[in-house]
Order: C-alpha cells, then sequence, then structure tokens
C-alpha cells in the first residue's frame, strides 16, 4: 500500500523523486480515479457493480472448488463410496457443520434468499462480512460432506455479502447500500448457475420485486463480470450436459402438461411438508439443534447406502438423468428420496441451497414421466433427456414459485429454444397448481415462520395497480365554451348547481370556473359577456384514463377537480378526477 | 477484503458520501478503491492456484478412473468397467473418448438403451465416425433392426477411422456379410461380398480366407474359388485355402480340378468329415456319370447302367421306408410310376443295350434323375456318395432339384 500513500490531493512531495516511470504511473492513476469520483455517484455504482462481478466470481469458484475438494477429501472419488463412510461422514461432519452454524457463525443458518431480502428491506442493505466467510465454509463441509443441499443460495448471499461490504466501505450512500446487495446476488448466483440471465432475473423477481432502471444495469454488469470470472477458471461447459431438444409432434405436449401436473403436486408436497415440520422443528429445545445436522447426515447416509445418487447437490447424477441413463422406477425413487434427503437437511438448520435440490428433484421426476411415456408410447419421439430438462423448470417454477426464471433458466442451461414452449407449458401448470393450493409461496413461508414480514415480490406481482379510469367519474360535470354568454351557462347550470364547470379554453387547455365568481360577474357585467371574460383557476393538469392513480394522486391536492381527456384528443373530457372519487374508488377495491 | 466499518448496521442516512474523499480513520475512497484493486488481483491469483491444482486433480481421477475401466472391460468385467468409466466421466464429462467406453460398457453390460443413447449423443457430434456407427448398427442388429443396422453398417463403411482404415472398414464389411447371411439375406450380402472378396488387401492370406469362406456360404462359387485361387498363388500348400478351391469347384462341377485340390491336402485333412465326404461323391461322380468329357460309349452305357442301379436301389429303400409297394398296379403314385416305367424298359436299359444303343442314355438318365428327385421329395436328402453324385449330376443337367 506504500504506492497509495502519496495518492491524496495534498500530500507533501516524497523525500525521494520517483522515476519518471513511477510518477507516469502515478499521474494516470489518479486522474484515472478522479474521473471516476468526480463523476456522478450512478457511474460509480456500475464500475463498482463490475468489481462486485469479479469478486464474486472469484469467491464462487474457490466455494465451487471448496466443495469438491471437501467430497474428495471425505466421500472419496467414486459415485458411490463405501457403506461406513456414505454413513459416518455426513453423521460426524453434521456436528461440526452445528458447532459452526450455532456458535461462530450464527448468521449462516437458513435461505440466503431471505437473508438477502431481509437485507434489502430490514436491514438498509447490511449484510456482515463474516456471513460470507461462515457460510463458505459451513456449506463447504455440509454440502461437500453430503447434505443434500446445494451451492446457488449461499453463493447468492455470498455474492451479497461481498457487494454489501464494499458499499459500506466506499461510504456509498444509504440508498445506493441498499441497491447493491441484490446487484451482488445477482453476481453470486449467475456464477453459481453459470446463467447470467437466469441470475438476473431471478434477483428481479425474487428480490427486488420490480424492474428498477436505477439497478438493471449494473445487476446485468455484475452477473456478467462474475459469469466470465468464473468461466474463466472453470471453464465455459454449463452446469449439465444437455442432450439435443426434438419436439416432433404438437402430441407431445400431453406429455409436458402431466409433468407439469406432477411438478406441481411434488412441488406441493415438499412445501407442505416443510411448512409443517419447520415450526416444530424451531420449537425443540436448544440443545438439540447441535445434533440436527448429525441426525440429518445419518437419515442421509442411511439413504445414501442404497442410493448415493441423493447426497450432495447432485449435478452429475442430473447430468445421467438427462442422458437417460435410469430407469424411470429409479427416476422416481430418486426424486421422492431427494424430497425426503433435503427435507431432513433444510430442516436441520444445515447451511446450504435449495436450487440444486430442486433442479435434481425435476430432472428426476421429468425423466421418469418421460421414460413411462416412451413405455407406453413408444411411437413419441421426445427423448428422456428432454423432459428431465423441462422437469427442472417445471420444479423451479412449482416449488420456489418463479415461473419467468424457470423458463429462461432452462433454455439459458440448454442453448436451445425449442425447450421454451414445452417449459412454459410444464412451468406454469406447477405454478398454478402450487399457488392454488400453498397461498404463500416458499420464501415468504420461510421468512414468516422467522418472524419477519418481508414484502412479498409474489403477492406484489398478483396486486392489480388501480387506474385514474377506475375513480374518474363521469357525471357531476358541466363542460362551458369561452364564448358562450354568462346568462345562458347560468341558465344551462341552474338545475345543477353542484356541478363543477370545466372551461376548454382550447385544445389541451382546461380552466375551471367557480359558479359563485359567475354569478358575481353577472351582477357586475352586462349579461351577453361571455365567460372568456370570468376568471378561472388553470391550466389545470390532464390526466389520461390507463394512467396510474398513484400517479395521478400528486395533483389531486392541489386541485379539487382534474380532467381525464382522451389521449388521441386533448379536448375531449373522459371525466373527472376528484379527491372524493379515488377514495370511493380505493374503498370499493379494498371491499371487492 | 478491506472490512473497515464495524459489524453494526447503519441505522440513519448519515453515509450520504458522495464526495470522494471522506474521512474513515484516515482512508479516502481513493485508497480503498486502490485497496480492492490490489486485492483483486491477489484474490486473482490465489484463484488460480487453487483452480489450477484443482483441474489437475480432476484430469487425474478421470484418467485414472479410465484406466480402471479400462483395465475391467478387459477382464470382461462390463458392469465394473461401467461403474469405473461413469466416475471417470464426473471429472471429464466432455471426454467422448470416456463417453464411447462407457457406452461400450453398457453395450457389453447388456443396457442396449442406455448406449445406444450414449452413441446417438456422440453420433450427433461426429456424424462421419466409423467406430460410432459401428457399434450402433451392432446394437441394431441386436435389437433385429435390420433396416437400421445395414443403414449404420454402411455408415460405418465409409466413415472416418482413425486408424488403419482400410483394414476397419474390410472388417466391417465382413462383419455386415456375416450379419446379412445370418439372416438368409443372400441376395442382400452378394454385393457386399463381391466387394469384399475385390477388397482383400494384397497377400493378406487371413482375410483372403475370410472373403472366401463368407463367399461359400453365400454360394458364390466363383468368386470363391477365385479367392482361394489368390491364396493359393500366394501359398500353394495352404490347407483352408486348397479346401476352400476344392469346395467351391466341386459346386461349380469342376470335378476333376476339385479332386486335384482335395489330393494336395495331407492326409488327415483329406480324411476330415467334409472333405472324405466330398472325395466319396466325386469318386461315384466319376463312376455313375456318362456325361464325363473324353469317355468311350461303352464306359458311358456302363455309367448310366449304374446310375439306374442307384437311383432304383435308392427308390426302392425309400419305397421300403415309407411302406410304399413299388410293384403296385396299375402305379398309381410317382414313385410307383417311375418304377414300373424302369421296369417296362427292362433290357432296352441293360449296359449292353444302352452300348448299343447310346442315343437311349440320355432316356435312361432322366429316369434315374426323376427317381432320385422323387426319393429326395419323399425321404429326404441323400445318405451314400453315390446317391449324392447323382443329384450333382442331374444338378448339371437340370434333371432334378439337389
Amino acid at each position: 500500500m506504500s504506492g497509495s500513500a502519496s495518492l491524496g490531493t495534498s500530500q507533501p512531495a516524497a523525500a525521494s523523486a520517483p522515476t519518471p516511470l513511477v510518477a507516469r504511473a502515478r499521474f494516470h492513476w489518479r486522474s484515472w480515479i478522479r474521473k471516476i469520483f468526480t463523476s456522478r455517484e450512478g457511474q460509480l455504482f456500475l464500475f463498482l457493480a463490475v468489481l462486485i462481478g469479479v469478486f464474486s466470481g472469484l469467491a464462487v469458484v474457490c466455494f465451487r472448488v471448496a466443495i469438491e475438494w471437501v467430497q474428495f477429501v471425505l466421500l472419496g472419488s467414486s459415485m458411490s463410496p463405501g457403506p461406513l463412510r456414505v454413513v459416518l461422514v455426513p453423521t460426524i461432519a453434521g456436528l461440526f457443520v452445528a458447532v459452526l452454524a450455532i456458535r461462530v457463525f450464527p448468521r449462516t443458518q437458513g435461505s440466503g434468499v431471505n437473508q438477502t431480502k431481509a437485507a434489502v428491506y430490514v436491514s438498509n442493505g447490511y449484510v456482515p462480512f463474516d456471513t460470507v466467510i461462515g457460510k463458505f465454509i459451513t456449506c463447504a463441509l455440509a454440502i461437500g460432506s453430503g447434505q443434500s443441499l446445494g451451492p446457488e443460495d449461499p453463493s447468492l448471499q455470498m455474492g451479497a455479502g461481498i457487494a454489501s461490504a464494499m458499499g459500506r466501505s466506499l461510504k456509498l450512500s444509504q440508498s445506493r447500500i441498499r441497491l447493491i446487495v441484490p446487484v451482488g446476488a445477482a453476481a453470486g448466483l449467475a456464477a453459481a448457475f453459470n446463467a447470467p440471465i437466469a441470475a438476473v432475473l431471478f434477483v428481479i423477481e425474487e428480490v427486488i420485486g420490480t424492474w428498477s432502471a436505477g439497478v438493471l444495469g449494473a445487476i446485468i454488469l455484475a452477473a456478467v463480470s462474475s459469469v466470465v470470472t468464473m468461466r474463466w477458471f472453470l471453464g465455459p461447459e454449463p452446469l449439465f450436459r444437455v442432450p439435443p431438444v426434438r419436439i416432433d409432434h404438437p402430441a407431445e405436449f400431453l406429455g409436458f402438461a402431466v409433468l407439469g401436473v406432477a411438478g406441481g403436486a411434488a412441488s406441493l408436497l415438499f412445501s407442505k411438508w416443510l411448512q409443517y415440520a419447520r415450526p416444530r422443528i424451531l420449537a425443540l429445545p436448544r440443545w438439540t439443534h447441535y445434533f440436527l445436522p448429525s441426525a440429518a447426515g445419518l437419515a442421509i447416509g442411511v439413504i445414501g447406502i442404497w442410493m448415493p445418487q441423493v447426497m450432495g447437490a447432485g449435478y452429475a447424477v442430473m447430468d445421467q438423468a438427462l442422458h437417460a441413463q435410469f430407469t424411470w422406477k429409479l427416476l422416481l425413487v430418486l426424486a421422492v428420496l431427494k424430497i425426503v434427503a433435503t427435507g431432513f437437511s433444510f430442516l436441520s438448520g444445515t447451511p446450504g441451497g435449495m436450487f440444486a435440490p430442486t433442479l435434481f428433484i425435476g430432472a428426476m421426476l421429468g425423466g421418469g414421466i418421460g421414460a413411462i411415456e416412451h413405455h407406453f408410447f413408444p411411437s413419441l419421439t421426445v427423448s428422456v433427456g428432454t423432459f428431465a430438462l423441462v422437469g427442472m423448470g417445471t420444479m423451479f417454477g412449482g416449488f420456489l414459485r418463479v415461473p419467468i426464471t424457470s423458463i429462461f433458466m432452462v433454455i439459458e442451461v440448454s442453448g436451445n429454444y425449442t425447450v421454451a414452449l414445452p417449459v412454459m407449458v410444464s412451468s406454469l401448470i406447477a405454478y398454478l397448481i402450487s399457488r392454488q393450493y400453498q397461498k404463500i409461496a416458499l420464501f415468504d413461508m420461510l421468512t414468516r415462520q422467522n418472524g419477519l414480514i418481508l414484502p412479498s415480490v409474489e403477492e406484489r406481482r398478483e396486486q392489480t395497480a388501480m387506474m385514474v379510469e377506475d375513480a374518474m367519474q363521469l357525471d357531476n360535470v358541466v363542460i362551458v365554451q369561452p364564448d358562450e354568454r354568462i346568462a345562458d351557462v347560468l341558465a344551462r347550470t341552474a338545475q345543477a348547481k353542484q356541478a363543477n364547470l370545466l372551461l376548454r379554453a382550447g385544445v389541451g387547455d382546461w380552466r375551471l370556473l367557480d359558479r359563485e365568481e359567475i354569478e358575481r360577474q353577472m351582477s357586475e357585467l352586462a349579461s351577453n359577456r361571455t365567460i372568456a371574460e370570468v376568471q378561472s383557476k388553470g391550466p389545470l393538469p390532464l390526466l389520461f384514463p390507463d394512467e396510474s392513480l398513484e400517479e395521478a394522486l400528486r395533483w389531486v391536492s392541489d386541485w379539487p377537480v382534474i380532467p381525464v381527456v382522451s389521449r388521441s384528443d386533448l379536448g375531449r373530457l373522459a371525466g373527472i378526477l376528484t379527491l372524493q372519487g379515488v377514495l370511493r374508488a380505493v374503498q370499493k377495491a379494498a371491499v371487492d | 477484503m478491506t472490512e473497515p466499518d464495524s459489524d453494526t448496521p447503519p441505522s440513519t442516512e448519515s453515509l450520504s458520501g458522495t464526495a470522494s474523499k471522506t474521512e474513515n480513520g484516515g482512508h479516502s475512497r481513493e485508497r480503498i478503491l486502490f485497496a480492492y484493486l490490489v486485492s483483486l488481483a491477489f484474490f486473482f491469483a490465489i484463484t488460480a492456484f487453487v483452480a489450477r491444482r484443482y483441474h489437475k486433480k480432476v484430469h487425474t481421477l478421470a484418467d485414472q478412473w479410465s484406466a480402471k475401466g479400462d483395465s475391467a472391460f478387459q477382464q470382461g468385467d462390463a458392469a465394473r468397467a461401467l461403474g469405473d468409466y461413469r466416475n471417470a466421466l464426473v471429472y471429464s464429462p466432455n471426454n467422448t473418448a470416456f463417453q464411447f467406453h462407457l457406452a461400450q460398457a453398457l453395450a457389453a453390460a447388456g443396457h442396449g438403451d442406455e448406449a445406444q443413447s450414449y452413441f446417438l449423443s456422440l453420433l450427433s457430434e461426429s456424424p462421419g465416425s466409423g467406430p460410432i456407427n459401428l457399434a450402433l448398427a451392432r446394437i441394431e442388429a441386436g435389437d433385429r433392426a435390420t433396416t437400421d443396422a445395414i443403414r449404420y453398417y454402411h455408415d460405418a463403411i465409409y466413415g472416418v477411422w482413425e486408424s488403419s482404415p482400410l483394414e476397419m472398414r474390410w472388417q466391417v464389411r465382413r462383419e455386415l456379410c456375416e450379419y446379412l447371411l445370418d439372416l438368409g439375406a443372400n441376395e442382400e450380402a452378394r454385393p457386399e461380398l463381391i466387394a469384399l472378396g475385390q477388397e482383400v488387401p494384397p497377400r493378406n492370406i487371413a482375410e483372403g480366407k475370410e472373403a472366401g469362406a463368407l463367399l461359400l456360404r453365400a454360394q458364390l462359387w466363383a468368386p470363391a474359388l477365385d479367392a482361394f485361387r489368390s491364396i493359393l498363388e500366394s501359398d500353394r500348400h495352404d490347407d483352408d485355402a486348397l479346401v476352400g478351391a476344392g469346395k467351391a469347384a466341386f459346386e461349380l462341377g469342376r470335378y476333376s480340378e476339385a479332386v486335384q485340390y482335395f489330393n494336395q491336402l495331407p492326409l488327415d485333412k483329406r480324411q476330415s468329415a467334409d472333405v472324405s465326404t466330398l472325395l466319396e461323391t466325386l469318386e461315384s461322380v466319376d463312376t455313375i456319370d456318362p456325361f464325363l468329357p473324353g469317355l468311350s460309349v461303352s464306359e458311358q452305357a456302363e455309367h448310366a447302367a449304374k446310375a439306374l442301379d442307384v437311383a432304383g436301389s435308392r427308390l426302392a429303400s425309400c419305397a421300403e421306408k415309407r411302406g410304399e409297394a413299388l410293384s403296385q398296379t396299375p402305379p398309381v403314385t410317382d414313385a410307383q410310376k417311375l418304377f414300373a416305367a424302369r421296369r417296362n424298359a427292362g433290357p432296352d436299359w441293360s449296359r449292353s443295350s444302352l452300348e448299343r444303343h447310346p442315343e437311349r442314355i440320355s432316356a435312361a438318365m432322366s429316369v434315374a434323375f426323376q427317381m432320385e428327385d422323387a426319393a429326395l421329395t419323399e425321404c429326404g436328402a441323400p445318405q451314400t456318395g453315390a446317391d449324392r453324385a447323382l443329384m450333382l449330376i442331374a444338378k448339371g443337367h437340370g434333371g432334378a432339384n439337389p
């Protein structure tokens, strides 16, 4: 850091004169850094996004290597380790994980997605850096020792933690720190999935909940830079080798619809189980929590004696399912056992993510249904691998309730647009079934069980925005032309004395007339004078029927009446908006 | 990672910090950013080191598991090889050689569908690959999907072979020929067999013998004789080639040439079942065929009379076996009618009469052929060399169905 000592603008000259080369380098560094800091904070934010992406990418590379290394050391390099090893390793490692997660890194337990959301909405973007270190160590040990969890969720949280730490150290404004956390989350997830588009969509769909232009660019930059960094070290290969996808006949879509129904049912089963069991587990005496990961490890180890495929994240097994290497019976058994194993791991409080297990269950379920279809309808040509691929998206959409992400994730992972239609059909059916019978989405359910109520992105997504047309009134208004005589206007409105009088002074120029003022003018001026000579308020702001009511509210307090006009003809009145009208509409919507 | 803040969440908007230089224990933004860039370089270097170690380890594991798989496969333990190759592929999933070996092990272990899936996946990446097409052809042949099997065999023949392409293409064609002959598709096999015979590498005796044997199986006698002759040009004492050439010559009706080949064989070979039967038949042909070139009228008459006796005996023994009275009058069955015709001809077809009237030899032989044919229909293939010889003579003159 000695080189940075002279960076300050008011540093005295160094005792020993620098060489011309060093001096030139210093000059360039200083001018470059000044350029960044003297520019708007928005540009600094984008630069930071790239930096966060690179750091997150490096962290994810080390994390993935650490998981693999732990697995080599503890379970060996074979996909089918010996039975004693399979039982003892996750059981003993579970004890270490519990001590680390409870005593050393207490913030590592639970869902990284929810903790990131909590950081955004509760802690002003604060994610302690020890969470990053804790997640790295505990998850590497847990997943590497065979717990049925995945590395994506922790990667997301590590990215968020890195971003938060950088934002805080650079003294960014509070609002920027809140925004930078999702940027880091996207970077972490993108590197873990090797799928930047899906990661960006997931963060928007689940963490932020809105397409904010202010943060979108930074999220994309961070995701891309993290993926590029990750690929630099681990290669460009996707997580799975996807077989060729070909769909010849529209009848094949019936199979995908069946997969959607099965995926919806499996999602429900899984989430209902977690919903039922988690509060009961959390209510157990605290000392028991030290043994829960170990107990889960023992249970998974016992399953692993016969089905070692359910242990760990299971990418290699998913790859095999994509290449139709299992019978339909084995595929369905693996799907069920993975639900059981992942439930044990997650409920025990072992740190780790649900993304990879969800993909695993989906791949097995999809492959199983595809294989059954081949058995009974051999003339259908869609491969079992395609079903497994679509199954991943289906489970993702149904269980994690992120339908858009699930579609793009499958497209991105497969690099094939042919798969888009089946995954849309299947994922949507699973999502609708899951939503119908499980009102609260998984991530929201978990936060509520923890006593937090974070904004539900799904609920927000489903809210229908109120429009001006929902609150505008079509009656109680009289339009007056500027050339009308005062006496005529008074005569015309004699029957509707409460009506609002709007003067159409020109195209798009609407003004508000006061009846009392007209009557006063009538007594002072000659009755044949026109209404243009009467004093009016305006010009009034204009609203359109399809505008958001939220937007319109800022005008309602300033003006008692606001004209709502047609977009194609600013002189044509579609209705008026008043504060009473808005209140009535909001009340009605709440009752509905 | 620089972590200048304490681990408590900020609670106010006091951290406005839009200025480029903010006091924080004496650190400006520039310095913090510089520290980040330095730590990034450091982190990059560490990650590079870790990643390199990881890749090295992964490659080593992949190679180790693959070697184990090769060893198990060579020992015939396809099931163990399967697990080893799968482990190898976990560490090197895009290695097409491992995928190919795994698919081979799958096929050997009876997992045809999985093997096919792997091979098809490999084929989509290298559609012109000879080995992959050959493996698929074998799977399709096992599944009795003849059309696809033939297509893959052809693709393998015209495909790319990295080592010894001519040799491999010839072997694939040989396998295709065997497959077609096993199916009984001799017509489809013929062009392949002819090409096979023509493509035998010069001085390659083993392949020449294989081609000749297949040509014999397909009853392509002339090309088979050519194939064996070309071997004999290189080694005129090759036993297999002599037997093959003798059989081909025999079937072509070149009996003296056939005897010549057989006589060159060592005694033990001549006494082997197939050769001795043929020799016995050939000797009978020599004694009963009146149409052999260079025979005197007397010899022709003698041969014809013997042929009539052989056919008569065969017909009588067949009738006896079936409990049929050949002398029944009036004759009803074909055998009885032929017997009656022979009896009625009586002295006209005696040796002396035929010698005096050689123009009757053809008519006598025609009845002999018909009798042999009738016996063949009723009692099956002949057992003695003389009967077989008579059938051969009939075949040469269009008189009976061999």
